[in-house]
């Protein structure tokens, strides 16, 4: 187990490198010049070569990419954001727990909904709820995200006025200045973003914890269990769902963890200022630091779940032994 | 001749499934009876029924059988019982073991756990007596160093000493009738040679009596002391395992023995049965193996057989209309070319 | 020489099993085979028996150049084929074909029946397209299934009638040798019978040379000319078929035919059965000395578990690796168990020549 353990974070080192280094290279082919864009709107060739120094670009792409490793693994530190001269650390810390409440809260949601839905479609095929079931996988997966969000707004917020139209409220110390604040605000704020982000996801679940069902149900080991005589829940319990659930689980890691980069749709209909909001401004403003911030965190947020998953599944799996 | 009441009594059973290419008559009134303590022989190829018939008799099979006849497990008849009360015949007075030991464990559950689920659906005693009652039958069934594989995943055990936990398992409730549906088919010969020894062992110490399904026909010759030949969902012939094999009395069972390759004889040339045994979809008209017998006339095509007793027994029976005369010869020539 | 059509000489097949974290280092090995040396002669059926984990089937991909061996030279037709390039082997996988187990999965479910059975003349470029459907009719025709059903899919097929397809494919290029590995392990008694008289029917109508691999004693008596028995890598026993079920050798071999099932229940009850104890052990880690001495009724400590045993012969092209071998046969449980005082090459060596 350990040996795994550190095998895998070896990798995520080697993983690590290569994505912010892809990431710089890309940032540097793209044809725009950031000092132009810090400088101002009537800056002189002078103030944009003076822009270019205090940013640190009349350095070497090499030369940047290194100080930009030598800052994250020394200083701890993701350097200042070429827009607003901030701590790109500070940045991001604030974006986190709105994307974190997001993702997470939706992901609760989405497993409530197609954890029951996809064992009892699994149990009962070709009945009406199986059969309703799957006409709403269909709509699930094929409506846009954005259509979703924005219908949702619409009648919610807008037209019922029922529930808030887009906006973040803090659970603890909300800033000063804010409109909300506290759990009540937060929950409500949230209920439309995580129902937009939800649908898309509970349709993919519901196929497949419902396939994963119907394969378990046919397995040898389940007949089995029903030969000694064991009662349908009992069997379900014990024998189904802890083996259909095996690559539910798995799945569910993943993605949460790429979902925590930023759910870009999602955030920016609804005004949540998390990450996906801060990925979308700061590559429309070339504000390199940021950038990099968001896809550090992305990163370390995929390699992080996804170790979690695989470790999670050895010990659910006794089958699985990780050498 | 015992004159008192079989323990297992299946009579004119039909089990049929609805599919979307129509309606599959898996088991086509068959009926046969086990005594306690007795072992009865279930022999056929694919798709004969063997398997289906004892799936019916648990109630294992899907929704979509239509199942009817009886099968009286002591006077009850078990396709008319109530869920529950299945459920509480199952594991424990009648109990099954399947085919693939690889896969009829639950991999993720330790054994120890498996053996005690099957101890407290039938018993009201605690946990951890019914560990101490799992670890004997570990014993039993002669799996080494029990204490310690006791709390050991499947995957941790090699196919022949999975069959043996399958084995515990199902008679760690002293059932009255286990059923082992082609037990030693996916094991290795000397493997097998083990298992069946266990479960004639196991036998004579429990009292258990046991349906064996198998196609291998060597198998049953060992253990058997009952056989029933099944072919397309329906009995052919039925009789005592020696009487059956001195004097085979179907064209079916001919072909069968005729086309084993035999280890203690030399064989110049395996008898084949042409073709292969019909869709259950739309079966031949009256005997159903007419289009591969080469004695079948007139009359086979038109008629069902019926099983009728073979003369001189009162025990073996046989659906076949060739005369007497032709079968006493054709059995013969069957039986001379396997001893040659 | 010529009579002999493949010469497998030592050949082993070791997979490494290997641990670390970045570097990984072997630090053991599954040896599948471990030392197997046999001949086979043109025109005959060479069976090959035993159980799961015995190296049967690894062997006969190294004979087929599908796994390349660890050691050992491999002659086919008179040529080493054991260190051959992929390209060199090209024009020699012409004469060595293999028919599987499986008639369900060895055929590609999406390709059609003739282009399966004529895949390999293409590939080989033997004949124009017109000459390769023709062929491959002919094939289906000769193998019992109708030439019509040259464009149907395998699921259209029964087993029995796949593996008749599994066989047209491999005559189609005329091979010299075919390995057959458990051709008919998956089928029903009565369709088995088929497949094996269609077997023996294309060796006597085209020559041809067969390795018949299987665990099933009773098949390999019928259709094989002399037989090898194989224990956990290694070669147990080699004789003439009658010979080998008549009179064995090697306590495994006795033991393996003693558990077979007869269809005959009195001689079954009259049978004394050698019931062995445990299971197959471990490849990775096979016993020292003979591989067969913890479950052998008649180990002698401090000689079977020390060296492993060479092969000796009992006349004729019998030979069996066993210091202790089964003096006749049938014998009873008790004679079996029963050690003979001197190992038999003593005992050979004080015969008078």
């Amino acid at each position: 187990m350990y040996r795994y353990i550190v095998r895998r974070l070896l990798w995520a080192c080697v993983l690590f490198i290569a994505v912010t280094m892809f990431t710089y290279v890309i940032f540097f082919v793209i044809p725009a010049d950031p000092a132009v864009l810090a400088a101002g709107r009537s800056a002189r060739p002078a103030d944009v070569e003076r822009a270019r120094i205090y940013l640190g670009l009349n350095h070497s792409v090499p030369y940047q990419y290194g100080l930009f490793l030598k800052r994250l693994v020394v200083d701890q530190s993701l350097g200042r954001s070429f827009v607003n001269r901030r701590d790109v650390d500070s940045m991001i810390s604030e974006a986190a727990p709105v994307t974190a409440s997001l993702v997470f809260g939706g992901a609760i949601l989405w497993m409530l909904l197609a954890v029951p839905i996809g064992v009892l479609s699994a149990l009962r095929p070709r009945s009406l709820l199986d059969r309703s079931a799957m006409v709403f996988v269909l709509i699930g997966i094929s409506l846009p995200v954005v259509w979703i969000g924005l219908v949702l707004q619409f009648l919610f917020g807008f037209k019922w006025g029922i529930l808030p139209n887009a906006g973040y409220c803090n659970v603890f110390n909300p800033p000063t200045g804010a409109t909300c604040g506290g759990p009540v605000d937060w929950f409500t704020h949230l209920i439309l973003p995580w129902t937009t982000f939800a649908i898309l996801f509970t349709a993919i679940y519901v196929r497949m914890v419902r396939s994963n069902t119907m394969d378990t149900l046919g397995e040898d080991y389940v007949r089995t269990a029903r030969a000694k005589g064991a009662p349908p829940n009992q069997v379900l319990r014990k024998h189904v769902l802890r083996n259909a659930m095996l690559p539910v689980v798995t799945m569910l890691g993943m993605d949460i963890g790429i979902a925590l980069g930023g759910a870009i749709f999602t955030e920016y209909i609804f005004g949540l200022p998390g990450l996906g909001r801060l990925a979308v401004q700061s590559v429309q403003n070339f504000d390199l630091p940021t950038i990099m911030g968001v896809v550090v965190f992305s990163t370390l947020c995929i390699i992080v779940f996804n170790l979690i998953v695989d470790v999670l599944y050895a010990f659910i799996d006794p089958r699985i032994r990780l050498e | 001749m015992t004159t008192a009441e079989p323990l297992l009594d299946v009579r004119d059973l039909r089990t049929a499934f609805l599919t979307d290419d129509g309606i599959v008559g898996a088991v086509d009134g068959v009926s046969f009876s086990l005594d306690a303590g007795r072992t009865l022989g279930i022999v056929g190829e694919s798709g004969c029924g063997k398997s289906v018939t004892n799936l019916t008799i648990m109630g294992l099979n899907p929704k979509t059988a239509r199942v009817s006849g009886q099968a009286l497990l002591r006077g009850e008849d078990l396709l008319q019982a109530a869920p529950r009360r299945l459920r509480e015949i199952r594991g424990n007075e009648i109990a099954m073991i399947f085919q693939d030991p690889m896969t009829s464990l639950n991999p993720v559950h330790r054994i120890g756990d498996q053996l005690v689920e099957a101890v407290l659906l039938h018993n009201d005693i605690s946990h951890a007596e019914a560990k101490a009652r799992a670890l004997e039958s570990l014993e039993e069934v002669g799996i080494p160093q029990a204490a310690r594989r006791i709390d050991d995943y499947p995957h941790q055990f090699s196919g022949g000493m999975r069959q043996r936990v399958m084995i515990a398992m199902a008679l760690i409730n002293d059932p009255d009738v286990l059923i082992a549906d082609e037990p030693t088919t996916a094991l290795d010969v000397t493997t097998q040679a083990q298992i069946i020894s266990l479960i004639a062992q196991l036998q004579k110490e429990h009292g258990t009596a046991v349906i064996i399904i198998t196609h291998d026909l060597g198998v049953v010759a060992e253990i058997a002391d009952e056989i029933v030949v099944m072919y397309a969902a329906r009995v052919v012939e039925r009789g005592p395992v020696d009487e059956l094999f001195e004097r085979p009395s179907h064209p079916y069972t001919w072909g069968l023995l005729g086309s084993l390759p035999r280890l203690e004889a030399d064989v110049e040339r395996l008898a084949q049965i042409p073709g292969q045994p019909p869709s259950l979809l739309a079966p031949p008209r009256g005997c159903r193996f007419n289009p591969r017998c080469p004695y079948a006339f007139q009359r086979c095509h038109d008629e069902d057989p019926t099983l009728i007793k073979v003369s001189g027994t009162d025990d073996h029976v046989q659906a076949c209309f060739l005369d007497e005369g032709t079968k006493a010869r054709e059995a013969a020539k069957t039986l001379s070319a396997a001893a040659a | 020489m010529n009579d002999e059509i493949l010469v497998v000489d030592n050949v082993k097949k070791h997979f490494p099993v290997t641990q670390g974290i970045v570097l990984k280092k072997q630090v053991g090995a599954v040896k599948a085979v471990d030392g197997v040396s046999f001949a086979v002669r043109r025109g005959e059926t060479l069976g090959v028996v035993g159980e799961s984990g015995c190296g049967k089937s690894t062997m006969a991909r190294c004979i087929m150049r599908l796994l390349d061996p660890t050691d050992g030279r491999i002659v086919f037709d008179g040529r080493d084929i054991s260190r051959l390039s992929r390209a060199q082997m090209r024009p020699i996988r012409r004469d060595m074909m293999m028919i599987f187990q499986d008639p369900y999965a060895s055929l590609n479910p999406r390709k059609r029946v003739g282009f399966i059975v004529g895949e390999a003349l293409e590939v080989h470029k033997m004949g124009t397209e017109a000459e390769v459907k023709r062929r491959v009719q002919e094939l289906l025709e000769v193998v019992g299934l109708n030439p019509e059903h040259y464009n149907r899919f395998p699921h259209e097929f029964s087993g029995g009638q796949r593996q008749r397809i599994g066989i047209a494919r491999a005559l189609a290029v005329n091979p010299k040798l075919i390995v057959c590995d458990e051709p008919v392990s998956a089928l029903d008694v009565s369709v088995q019978a088929q497949i094996l008289n269609l077997l023996k029917d294309l060796q006597s109508d085209f020559g041809l040379t067969y390795i018949f691999i299987a665990h099933d004693l009773n098949v390999v008596r019928y259709i094989s000319d002399r037989v090898m028995v194989m224990y956990l890598g290694k070669m147990a026993e080699f004789a003439d078929s009658k010979e080998l079920y008549a009179s064995p050798k090697h306590p495994y071999t006795g033991a393996l035919l003693s558990a077979v099932p007869i269809p005959n229940p009195k001689l079954g009850r009259a049978r004394h059965q050698i019931v062995l104890e445990g299971d197959v052990p471990n490849p990775i880690n096979p016993p020292s000395g003979c591989v067969f001495h913890p479950r052998c009724p008649r180990f002698k400590e401090g000689v079977c578990d020390v060296d492993d045993p060479p092969a000796f012969s009992f006349g004729g092209s019998h030979q069996a690796k066993c210091y202790y071998p089964l003096e006749r046969w049938p014998m009873t449980v008790e004679e079996i168990e029963r050690r003979p005082a001197e190992r038999l090459e003593q005992a050979v060596a004080a015969l008078p020549h």
